[in-house]
């Protein structure tokens, strides 16, 4: 369910469009952030009901991008590694099975304690400093296994 | 124009054209998935790729237009290479169940695999499976997103045809899958397009499902037997069964949709309960007998009475030559005048009803109507009775920008399509329409010095008529302003001009007024049984001869018989497909009424109230079992063929016709034919509209979508008609009390008629009738959905669940038509076309 | 020069018939046969042949070791099969009777019209039908010419271990049906053929 807080923005936020639909990716991003990270059934519905567009349609947005988190919740800190072409040939996988090794998790999953989400992400436009991470809203380049311990560590 | 060489041959197309048309019409064949004509391009499969002069990568032809010079090649090895190659990725994640699968020997990807395909795949990774079992999407609708090939179609159908938009493609990459919201049960039109759209076994009919291959299937095309659009169709059977049936792309005006009736309702050809062998009432029972002792039985009753003292009624489901021969058995051989083809219709007012639309002076396409500047849909609540004629106006309204305006009681899905939506009261259309003449003919008074008919507006006020059909001004003035700028104007008459009279007149004025200003007017009739112009062209009305001539003598109508008969005025009556004891349209009982006559002769496929009190009952055959060509509303002639034989002693009605016009033709020695072709022959001559028609069918896969076949359109009938006057159109709504409601009635989207009941997938879709009323009506009763209402009329109640509708106009509640246990005809007393109800929570 | 020919050929012709050479020729391929063993099968009351594996007889529908129907109702062999012989009408069944939810409501072959070609064998998908060693089929009846699927499905006689053909022992079996004549495998000749 949408807080009032966020309805009112997702209205000051429609303002902004030609029409209601187009805030859909706004509306969305708000719900998550408002809702600890993860979007539910009833939100897409209610988003649908404000932009005045069909709750498939919603849906659609939510999982056609990764940065939505739809249906899986994720920990207070979503960790996506990115495994595309110019980080996977810097080793990214070796940093996402360190990653799995450290926190003790499989690719998607979620630490017991609910603190981190481990999770891959297709390219997020950081190729120069490959390879890299994105932890909730921050960017973290040219990992080493040693600088994924530091900043792991730095969140506990 | 554009001039283009494709494969080193130079063609000259319109500017804008798709290459992929252009190469079409060169006789140039280019593989696709994802295209559908008339449906936005996508470009999404990359399987039409072509090569261009001067373009280093290939191109996809289906969204890419021509240009002047352009040179195109299709057959090149990088485009073979290349066609394997997308071939190669779709098998890379495609279920490859085919011997599970519906869709096998009929697939797309099969076809398209065997002839452009790779030989082998080489990819080794694992496939994406979305789920284990099949899902269900909607009673009539099965899914298996393993073997989505992403192409879209079904999402752009549900958009952009029927208008229905429940479909979304979730996810991305391989994991996108083409379902509804969250895989949840759709809540939708149920038509089942998406199903026919697909390329592969993703969308699967739940009816059909595992019953059959379609190489097992012997099939025949026939037309639609609900509503009046005349949708050519190919029913299917195996084993006598009739399993399925399906529209092919470019046949018909409908090409590939269908709606939840024509697709999925044929099923009522099944139905165990149907009549296999002729009845004849022995000792007040009705007992089997065979044809020639029913024929005999016949043949003794009928002659000893006078051909004026018995009534014919027949269906308007008939097929053309059977309503020919049927008023041809009742005119010439037996010598009666009294014929009509409907319970419902009073023929004064259908004979106003033909003469307004225009029907005399030869058929309208459709497309004609579609395409013009402003298309005006009053009189029918066109997505629900005309659903083929709903998708094709949003379609084109949407490829052309014309203009749509509805103007109904209640909301329909075309207002999403509409520019301009207007909810007038109910009986309030005639008022609206002289309205808006009213109002035309002010602005241009200048204009139109000469306007012949100027009394018409005799003491008529714009406030007065605005009051009547409970718009506003503004409302009236946006469509007076549409009007204007129109250079083409397509009206609809609608049946419920049929139930309200006032509009007929109102129709002639407006379309007059506008032909007065210089404009085209286009009328297209909507009725909603598949052959009922069929049935008024081939003067099954007591006051029109075939071919709308005049009828040397006028006879009765359906409640002037049943009346009739309550006061002895009639001894027998031959009724073919009707029902008028279950329908009950007069002010009498027509059970009492039938019940005084000395004879009654049936024809029907099922044993219905009337049936069962006749003396006599004979076994019919539906469309798909019997030869014939049903007009539909445009005035389309169009020709079904047979699938199979009628079930047990059945015969078709032609047939029967011939039979009893044989045996008692001893007096006049006048029979009819047994032939449909030779009947047909006989109607080209009586009605010189039909003389030209062509009934060629056109059954190839028709590459161009070339849908309107103007060869099939029946000419203008010579001579023409004129109508009997209306004395008073149908009185005016009685005012309306505190907790009372104006009740309307129609057909709703999956029942038309008594037919519809016979279907068990469409029972499934929509079992009991419901009360429809507006939110605000309801949430003053304190009634809210799915609860029980009991509504009251002056000396008839019945209970009901209530639904609710969002955009319905307040103080007006629908019940439709011909529920089994809904007599809603019995709130429509004579007389009164518009009752007033009060609802209460039960 | 004809002349001399004629003379070399008559004292051939003479050496040849006082040596009874023609006959002892013809003789010996008799001869053979008499002293060899027979090839003759005392079939059915004291031998059985039992057909090599390639034969094909009834047909028979298998099924996983789980003893799921393999069979998922595709119609291909009723498709491929040249004389039209069997029928086919799928189902959809959720308990789990087959390997997918769609089964054979009907499966039926008449045995009359089959050649056994085989095609029905090599269209199969699923390796469900097999055409199987069983070869006497014939009867007094004509309804015991049609087989449906529940008899198909029955265990094969033969069981698949016996690899080549040969002859086998017949042995009588009493049950309630009668007096049976069987295959006792036990006391098998393999035969090269």
């Amino acid at each position: 369910m949408l807080t009032d807080k966020v309805r009112e923005e997702i209205l000051k936020i429609t303002a902004k469009y030609y029409n209601k639909r187009s805030a859909v990716m706004d509306a969305l991003m708000l719900v998550q952030k408002d809702c600890g990270g993860n979007i539910t059934r009833g939100d897409m519905e209610d988003i649908a009901d404000m932009l005045e567009i069909k709750p498939h349609e919603v849906n659609a947005v939510a999982t056609f991008y990764t940065m939505y988190n739809y249906a899986k919740p994720v920990g207070r800190y979503h960790i996506q590694v990115c495994r595309n072409i110019s980080c996977a040939l810097l080793e990214a996988e070796r940093v996402i099975a360190h990653i799995e090794d450290t926190l003790g998790i499989k690719t998607g999953d979620t630490t017991p304690d609910n603190k981190f989400t481990l999770s891959t992400a297709e390219c997020l436009g950081s190729c120069g400093t490959a390879p890299m991470m994105q932890i909730n809203d921050n960017y973290y380049e040219n990992l080493t296994p040693d600088k994924v311990d530091a900043i792991l560590k730095g969140f506990e | 124009m554009a001039t283009v060489i494709i494969n080193g041959k130079t063609s000259s197309v319109k500017d804008g054209t798709l290459i992929l048309d252009a190469a079409r019409d060169a006789g140039v064949e280019i593989p696709t998935f994802c295209y559908q004509a008339d449906l936005m391009g996508v470009g999404s499969c990359r399987m039409c790729l072509v090569e261009i002069e001067g373009q280093k990568k290939l191109q996809p032809s289906c969204i890419t237009p021509v240009m002047d010079g352009m040179s195109i090649q299709t057959e090149t090895p990088q485009i073979l290479k290349a066609r394997q190659g997308v071939l190669e990725f779709f098998l890379s994640n495609h279920a490859l169940d085919c011997p599970v699968c519906d869709k096998g020997g009929e697939c797309e990807l099969q076809d398209m695999v065997y002839k452009h395909g790779p030989v082998e795949g080489r990819y080794a990774e694992s496939k994406h499976r979305f789920h284990e079992k099949d899902y269900i999407l909607s009673p009539v609708i099965v899914k298996n997103s393993n073997r989505c090939v992403q192409c879209l179609r079904c999402v752009r159908v549900c958009d952009e045809v029927v208008g229905r938009n429940v479909l979304a493609s979730l996810g991305r990459g391989h994991e996108q899958e083409e379902t509804s919201f969250l895989r949840s049960r759709l809540d939708c039109d149920h038509c089942g397009n998406c199903i026919e759209v697909c390329p592969v076994g993703c969308f699967m009919r739940l009816p059909y499902r595992y019953k059959s291959r379609p190489w097992d299937l012997k099939g025949t095309d026939t037309i639609c037997p609900y509503c009046a659009t005349g949708c050519r169709m190919v029913v299917e059977e195996r084993d006598g069964e009739a399993l399925r049936a399906r529209a092919q792309i470019g046949v018909g005006i409908n090409s590939e949709t269908l709606c939840a009736r024509g697709r999925f309702g044929f099923d009522f050809i099944n139905d165990p309960r149907r009549l296999t062998t002729p009845l004849v009432k022995k000792f007040g029972k009705l007992e089997p007998a065979t044809w020639s002792e029913a024929l005999d039985f016949i043949s003794e009753k009928l002659s000893g009475i006078e051909g004026e003292r018995i009534g014919g009624l027949a269906s308007p489901v008939l097929t053309n030559e059977e309503l020919y021969s049927f008023q041809k058995l009742m005119r010439s051989t037996l010598g009666s005048p009294n014929i009509d083809s409907s319970t419902r219709w009073d023929p004064v007012v259908v004979e106003n009803y033909i003469a307004a639309s225009a029907m005399t002076s030869g058929g309208l396409s459709v497309f004609d109507a579609a395409e013009a500047d402003t298309l005006f849909v009053a009189g029918t609540q066109l997505s629900d009775e005309n659903p083929i004629v709903d998708y094709i106006a949003r379609r084109i309204s949407a490829e052309r920008g014309t203009r749509i305006i509805v103007a109904s009681v209640r909301d329909m899905k075309l207002d999403s399509s509409a520019g301009l939506s207007i909810r007038h009261l109910p009986g309030g259309l005639g008022a609206l329409m002289k309205a808006a003449a009213l109002s035309l003919y002010e602005s241009k008074k200048d204009k139109l010095q000469g306007f012949a008919g100027v009394e018409r507006f005799e003491g008529l006020s714009a406030d007065v008529l605005l009051g009547e059909a409970g718009v506003s001004s503004d409302e009236l003035a946006a469509i007076t302003k549409r009007f204007e700028t129109s250079a083409t104007v397509a009206l609809t008459a609608g049946t419920d001009l049929l139930r309200q009279s006032c509009g007929i007149l109102a129709l002639g004025l407006l379309s007059d007024v506008l032909k007065a200003l210089g404009k085209e007017v286009l009328i297209l009739p909507i009725l909603d049984r598949a052959n009922q112009r069929g049935a008024w062209e081939m003067g099954v009305l007591p006051g029109l001869a075939p071919g709308y001539r005049t009828a040397s003598k006028r006879g009765l109508g359906t409640k002037e018989m049943i009346e009739a008969a309550a006061a002895g005025g009639i001894d027998a009556m031959y009724v073919i497909g009707e029902d008028p004891v279950g329908e009950n349209p007069s002010g009498v009982s027509a059970f009492d009424a039938l019940s005084k006559l000395s004879f009654i002769l049936v024809q029907d496929t099922f044993l219905t109230d009337t049936a069962a009190m006749a003396d006599c009952v004979l076994p019919g055959a539906f469309p798909a079992e019997k030869d014939g060509t049903f007009t539909n509303q445009e005035g389309r002639v169009q020709a079904m063929r047979r699938l199979k034989a009628p079930p047990g002693d059945a015969r078709a009605y032609l047939a029967i016709i011939a039979s009893v016009s044989g045996v008692l033709s001893s007096t006049t020695g006048v029979c009819t034919k047994t032939n449909s072709m030779q009947v047909f022959n006989e109607i080209r001559k009586e009605a010189p509209a039909y003389a030209g028609v062509s009934l060629e069918f056109n059954n190839r896969k028709n590459k161009l979508n070339k849908l309107d076949n103007r060869e099939a359109l029946a000419g203008a009938s010579e001579g023409g008609f004129t109508p009997v006057a209306m004395t008073s159109c149908a009185p005016a709504a009685e005012q309306r009390g505190e907790g009372e409601f104006y009740l309307i009635t129609g057909n709703t989207l999956f029942h038309s008629g008594r037919l519809s009941h016979s279907s068990p997938t469409l029972t499934g879709l929509q079992k009991g009738a419901a009360l429809e009323l507006s939110e605000a009506d309801a949430s003053a009763l304190g009634l809210s959905s799915g609860e029980e209402a009991r509504v009251q009329g002056n000396d008839y109640e019945v209970t009901l669940p209530v639904r609710l509708r969002k955009g319905m106009r307040d103080g007006v509640v629908y019940i439709p038509e011909f529920f089994p246990g809904v007599s809603v005809e019995r709130f429509f007393t004579t007389g009164v076309s518009l009752p007033v109800v009060k609802v209460k929570k039960s | 020069m004809n002349c001399s020919c004629g003379v070399g050929k008559r004292i051939k012709d003479f050496v040849k018939s006082a040596l009874f050479l023609d006959f002892i020729k013809g003789m010996h391929v008799t001869l053979g046969y008499l002293f060899s063993k027979s090839i003759t099968i005392r079939y059915p009351d004291e031998e059985k042949w039992i057909p090599y594996q390639r034969f094909r007889g009834r047909h028979t529908l298998n099924m996983t070791s789980e003893g799921k129907e393999l069979c998922v109702a595709c119609e291909l062999c009723s498709k491929a099969c040249p004389t039209d012989c069997i029928t086919v009408i799928p189902m959809e069944d959720d308990t789990g009777i087959g390997i997918t939810d769609r089964v054979a409501k009907v499966w039926k072959v008449d045995l009359v019209r089959c050649l056994f070609c085989g095609y029905c064998e090599d269209a199969c998908p699923t390796r469900a039908v097999r055409l199987s060693r069983e070869y006497e089929l014939s009867t007094t009846d004509i309804s015991r010419t049609k087989f449906e699927k529940r008899e198909l499905l029955l265990p094969e006689s033969v069981p698949e271990q016996v690899h080549g053909g040969g002859i086998a022992k017949a042995k009588f079996v009493r049950s309630k049906d009668g007096i049976k004549i069987v295959a006792n495998l036990g006391k098998m000749k393999k035969m090269r053929w």
